[in-house]
């Protein structure tokens, strides 16, 4: 029986597509006869959707940052007026 | 767990990365072009062209290898996409060269009102976890880099707190949802 950790470790191994070939068709041969295996790679491929949420969340917080030090920078004063010119 | 609220300071975030900054300065004034003749506002011009700037960056980071032919045209060619997505017009009624019209923006790029609702609990949940994954895996920032500046031993044990936080967060995703029945039927 496989630990949990092992049960991560091989789920995240299949996701990446770094299992052999041998390696593959024994995994998915465990996810028809080995449920819970099935629900563990439903829900770690979830999370890993819900951490690229988070990243691309980040990301945008990490942009405005940008353009926050853009359109506040003394030496900028030209791009800002182009941009604001635009939408007059 | 103290180690992993240091994540946060060996990260370079994107203010301190000067390609982005050179990125933004080189391409908003198109972008922003384009949405002032649509008839978007500054505001808007702002919203879609950091939405592009998200999908550039992750295509980049994804596959470093992939050659991006012009960031410009990529750019630019997402922001036309997010745009039509957003006014809901036909992409047809609008011109597109040829590199913008092969761009696409990713299928998961917008998010379900549950999986919302999920991450939102999560950050209150475990962010320091998120932060972690994150780091592993969509900034990929290598092991080592992790091990050093967060005063690992080695790196077996960086790996070991990275599957611990993968367990937790599936954890609480299956607590959390509701969709697994529908997955199964």
């Amino acid at each position: 029986m496989m630990t949990s950790r092992n049960n991560t470790r091989s789920i995240e191994s299949y996701l990446n597509g770094t299992l052999s070939h041998a390696d593959r068709l024994l995994f998915e041969a465990r996810l028809i006869i080995d449920p819970v295996l099935k629900r563990d790679l439903f829900f770690q491929k979830k999370t890993h959707l819900l951490i690229k949420m988070y990243h691309r969340e980040k990301l945008k917080e990490e942009l405005e940052t940008v353009h926050q030090k853009i359109f506040n920078d003394p030496e900028k004063i030209d791009f800002r007026r182009s941009i604001y010119q635009l939408f007059k | 767990m103290e180690t992993l609220e240091k994540i946060e300071d060996v990260v370079i975030t994107l203010s301190e990365h000067h390609e982005i900054a050179e990125i933004y300065e080189q391409v908003f004034p198109a972008v922003a072009k384009f949405i002032n003749s649509k008839g978007g506002s500054f505001e808007d011009a702002k919203d879609i062209f950091h939405d592009a700037l998200v999908i550039f960056i992750e295509k980049k980071t994804e596959n470093p290898e992939y050659t991006i032919k012009s960031n410009r045209a990529y750019i630019v060619g997402i922001s036309k996409h997010l745009w039509y997505r957003k006014c809901q017009k036909d992409r047809h009624s609008i011109s597109l060269n040829s590199m913008e019209a092969e761009v696409v923006i990713p299928d998961d790029y917008f998010p379900t009102t549950n999986n919302t609702q999920l991450l939102d609990f999560l950050k209150i949940a475990g962010k320091r976890c998120l932060d972690l994954l994150r780091a592993f895996y969509f900034q990929r920032s290598p092991i080592k880099e992790i091990v050093r500046d967060l005063d690992y031993s080695h790196e077996h044990s960086v790996s070991v707190q990275k599957y611990k936080c993968l367990e937790k967060v599936r954890k609480t995703v299956k607590e959390k949802s509701l969709t697994y029945d529908d997955f199964t039927e």
